[in-house]
C-alpha cells in the first residue's frame, strides 16, 4: 500500500504522462490482460456487493417492507443533532442517534491500541529474525506461521479459556496463592478484546517488518558504526527509518481489518466490549434494518479510508521534507 | 478403457448430468462444482433453537427419510425472522406463543391442516385453541414443547436472603455484580419494571419515552450487573457449573442438565412470578420442500416419544397428553406441574406486543447495549 502511494507521489513529481504513446498503450493492454482474472473476481465478489450496499443505503426499511424510494434519511440519521445530551467516557454527544458515532470512536481507539501493541510485539521478533538468526531461517518463518494452522475462531476462543474465570491465568495465580478469588476483569471487557486482537495479528505483522529489515544494506550499518554511532543511534538513524515502509504497511494491515471486527467482541467482549461491527450485524439481523446497517458500514469504510489517506499523505510529506533537508 | 469411453462420450455431449456428477464426485469435486439445489435437494430446511436439532427429537422423521433436515440455528426469534425476510428459504420454524404473531404479520406462515397430523387429537385441548396457536382463526403453530423462564441459581453460592425470598431483583443487585447473567433480550427491562412493582401485563407492550426511561434505569442496571448476556444456553451452563455465574435467567433444561452433572442447582419461583412459554412448529411459505415432509416433521415433534424425551431429559413439558403417561414418573414428579392449564394459571404467560412495539423495544435494547462500556 505504501509502495503504491510512493509510486503515485513520484509519478506526480516526474511530469505529465504520454497516454498517446502506442507502445505504452500496448503495454497497458497487456497489463489489463494479465490482471483480468483477478479483476473479474474483484468485480464479482467486491465491487458488485459494494454497489448493492450503496444502493441499499439509500432505501429505507419500514416494518417488514423495504421502501425503495431514494432518500438520504439513513445518513441523516447518523448525524442528526438533538438537544438531548449523551455522555460517554467524558465526551458529550448532541445527536439524536449517538450509538454509531460512539461505537465508531470506540472501535477506532480499540484497534489503534491493538495496532500499537502488535507493532511493539512484532518489531523485536522481526528484528531478531533479520539480524540474529543466521541458520534455518526458513524454519523460523514456518514456526511463525504455526498460529495460522488453526482457525481464527479457535484462537479467539482459546483466549476465552486463558482469560476465563477458571482459566489458565486465574487457576495459575490461585494455585500459587497470589489471589484468593478469580480475577474477573480479565474477560468480557474492551481490554480482553484488544488483547485478543493484538495476539491474533502479531504473526501476520512479523513478516512484512522482517522483509523490510532484511532488505537493509548491512554496509550502511557498518559505516554508521565506523563513523562513531552508538548502537542505539545507529538503530534510530538507519534501521528504524529504513524499516518504516514495512512497519507502516504492517500497521495498516492490522488497523483496517480490526476496526470492523465482529467475532472477537462477540466472544470475549461481554456487555461492554461491543464494536461497530457488532452494531452492523445487529442492524442487519435482529433489528431488521439493513438499509441503516448499510449506511453505517459505508460511513465506517469512508472514515477508515480517510484516516489511511491522511496517514499516508503525512508520511509522504515527512519523507519529502527529510529528502529536501538531506 | 472406461476412461476413454467417458471422455469420448463427453466430447459428443452424451454424458448425462448424473454421470458427470458421479465422475466428478469420484474426485471429491461434485458438490463444490454445482449449486446445492442441483444435487440431492434437502428434504426440509428448518430454523431451530440450538439443541433441538438433535435427531432424538424427531425420530419418526429420521426413520422415514433416513436423514435429518437441514438446520439453521437461531438464538432469538427476531434474528430468525430477519433471516427469513432477507431471503433464507426455510420450510419450518420453531417459534413460541409470543413470537409466532410476528411471522404471521410478515406474511410468512401457511395455515396448518390439522387433519394431516396424526397426533393432533392427543394434544392438550387448552393448547389447541390457545392464542399463538390460533391466529386470525387459522392454526399457525403446532404446539410441541412448553416450559418456564425463571431464575436458576447455585444454592451454595447465593446469599441467604435470596434463598428465603427469591426475587428477580438478584439480576439487578450490586452485590451480585459480575456474578449473574441474563438472556440477551429486552425482557431485562421488563423484568426490572416488575422488580419495581409493576405487573408484566402492564409493561410487556410499553413504548416511547416511558420504555426508554425504563431502559435507562433497569436495562442499564441489568447490563451493569450481568457478567455477560447469554444467547446460547451452553455458555451459561458452563459458567454456572464453574461458579462464575451464581444466578441467571434460564430455562428448565439447564437445571436438569446441571443436576445430572452433580452441580448443586435449583430453580426459583420468584415472588414477581415465573414465566411460562409454549412453543411449536410453524410452516413457512418460503421453503421449497414437499409439504408432506414438513407435516411428517411436525408429526414427529408431536409424537409422545419426543415428549417423553423432553420430559425425561430436559424437564420441559410436552403438548401431547400421552407423553406424560410414558415418561419416567420420577421426571414427571420433578417437573412439579404437569398440566399446562395449571401451569399457565400459576405463572406469567409470555405475551405478544404489537409489531411496532416489538421493533421499538428491540431497537432501544440494542442501542442501550451498544453504549455499555
Amino acid at each position: 500500500m505504501v509502495e503504491v502511494a510512493d509510486t503515485a507521489v513520484r509519478a506526480g513529481l516526474s511530469g505529465p504522462r504520454h497516454p498517446a504513446d502506442p507502445a505504452r498503450r500496448r503495454e497497458a493492454r497487456a497489463g489489463y490482460g494479465l490482471m483480468s482474472p483477478a479483476l473479474l473476481l474483484m468485480v464479482a465478489v467486491l465491487a458488485l456487493p459494494l454497489a448493492a450496499l450503496i444502493v441499499l443505503s439509500f432505501w429505507t426499511q419500514s416494518g417488514f417492507t423495504l421502501d425503495r424510494t431514494f432518500t438520504l434519511a439513513n445518513y441523516w440519521r447518523l448525524i442528526a443533532p438533538s438537544d438531548r445530551e449523551v455522555e460517554w467516557m467524558g465526551l458529550t454527544f448532541r445527536l439524536a442517534y449517538p450509538v454509531p458515532a460512539i461505537l465508531i470512536i470506540k472501535s477506532l481507539v480499540m484497534s489503534l491500541t491493538a495496532t500499537v501493541a502488535v507493532i511493539l510485539l512484532a518489531y523485536p521478533m522481526a528484528y531478531f529474525l533479520a539480524f540474529r538468526v543466521h541458520r534455518n531461517k526458513a524454519a523460523w518463518i514456518i514456526l511463525l506461521t504455526v498460529p495460522f494452522w488453526t482457525s481464527y475462531l479457535l484462537r479467539v476462543f482459546s483466549w476465552k479459556v486463558v482469560l476465563g474465570y477458571n482459566g489458565a491465568i486465574n487457576s495459575g495465580l490461585m494455585s500459587l496463592g497470589i489471589i484468593d478469588a478469580p480475577l474477573e476483569f480479565l474477560l468480557y471487557n474492551p481490554a480482553a478484546v484488544t488483547i485478543t486482537l493484538a495476539h491474533s495479528w502479531v504473526s501476520f505483522i512479523v513478516l512484512p517488518i522482517y522483509v523490510s529489515l532484511e532488505k537493509i544494506d548491512r554496509s550502511m550499518l557498518e559505516a554508521a558504526s565506523d563513523l562513531g554511532d552508538s548502537k542505539w543511534k545507529r538503530f534510530r538513524r538507519i534501521t528504524l527509518p529504513l524499516s518504516m515502509p514495512g512497519t507502516i504497511s504492517a500497521a495498516l494491515l492490522v488497523f483496517i481489518p480490526t476496526v470492523g471486527d465482529y467475532v472477537t467482541p462477540e466472544l470475549v467482549g461481554g456487555p461492554g466490549g461491543t464494536m461497530i461491527g457488532s452494531l452492523v450485524q445487529q442492524l442487519f439481523t435482529k433489528q431488521n434494518n439493513a438499509p441503516l446497517g448499510a449506511a453505517v458500514s459505508l460511513v465506517m469504510m469512508l472514515i477508515i479510508g480517510a484516516m489511511v489517506l491522511i496517514f499516508l499523505t503525512l508520511i509522504g510529506y515527512w519523507r519529502m521534507r527529510a529528502r529536501r533537508a538531506a | 478403457m472406461q476412461r476413454h469411453k467417458f471422455v469420448d462420450r463427453m466430447y459428443q455431449g452424451k454424458v448425462s448430468r448424473r454421470e458427470m456428477m458421479k465422475a466428478a464426485g469420484a474426485f471429491g469435486v461434485g458438490t463444490a462444482m454445482l449449486p446445492r439445489m442441483a444435487t440431492a435437494a434437502d428434504i426440509l430446511t428448518c430454523l431451530e433453537w440450538g439443541g433441538y436439532d438433535d435427531p432424538s427429537y424427531y425420530q419418526p422423521f429420521m426413520a422415514k427419510y433416513g436423514e435429518a433436515p437441514n438446520f439453521s440455528i437461531f438464538a432469538g426469534e427476531e434474528e430468525a425472522l430477519a433471516k427469513v425476510l432477507a431471503g433464507f428459504a426455510a420450510d419450518v420454524m420453531h417459534p413460541c406463543n409470543y413470537s409466532v404473531g410476528r411471522f404471521v404479520s410478515a406474511g410468512l406462515t401457511v395455515p396448518i391442516d390439522t387433519g394431516r397430523l396424526t397426533h393432533w387429537d392427543d394434544i392438550f385441548p387448552v393448547l389447541k385453541s390457545a392464542q399463538g396457536v390460533v391466529v386470525n382463526g387459522d392454526v399457525v403453530m403446532a404446539p410441541a414443547d412448553w416450559g418456564n423462564s425463571s431464575i436458576a441459581y447455585r444454592p451454595d453460592l447465593v446469599e441467604p436472603d435470596f434463598l428465603e425470598d427469591p426475587s428477580w431483583s438478584i439480576l439487578y443487585d450490586d452485590r451480585y455484580a459480575g456474578r449473574v447473567s441474563t438472556l440477551d433480550n429486552e425482557l431485562v427491562v421488563q423484568i426490572g419494571l416488575m422488580v419495581a412493582g409493576q405487573k408484566y401485563e402492564d409493561v410487556y407492550d410499553m413504548t416511547g419515552p416511558e420504555f426508554e426511561a425504563a431502559a435507562q434505569e433497569w436495562g442499564k442496571k441489568g447490563l451493569d450487573t450481568a457478567r455477560f448476556l447469554w444467547t446460547d444456553a451452553t455458555t451459561l451452563q458452563q459458567a454456572m457449573a464453574s461458579g462464575e455465574i451464581v444466578a441467571a435467567y434460564a430455562w428448565n433444561d439447564l437445571v436438569g442438565n446441571l443436576r445430572n452433572e452433580g452441580v448443586p442447582i435449583a430453580y426459583a419461583n420468584p415472588k414477581e412470578g415465573m414465566f411460562t412459554w409454549f412453543c411449536g412448529l410453524t410452516l413457512l411459505n418460503t421453503g421449497s420442500a414437499d409439504d408432506a415432509a414438513a407435516y411428517d416433521f411436525l408429526d414427529a415433534w408431536l409424537a409422545p416419544e419426543t415428549g417423553k424425551l423432553l420430559i425425561d431429559e430436559s424437564g420441559y413439558g410436552h403438548a401431547n397428553m400421552k407423553s406424560f403417561d410414558i415418561a419416567d414418573p420420577a421426571a414427571v414428579e420433578n417437573m412439579g406441574l404437569t398440566d399446562p392449564v395449571a401451569m399457565m394459571e400459576t405463572s406469567l404467560i409470555f405475551l405478544t406486543p404489537p409489531d411496532a412495539v416489538q421493533e421499538e423495544q428491540t431497537r432501544i435494547w440494542e442501542d442501550l447495549k451498544a453504549l455499555q462500556f
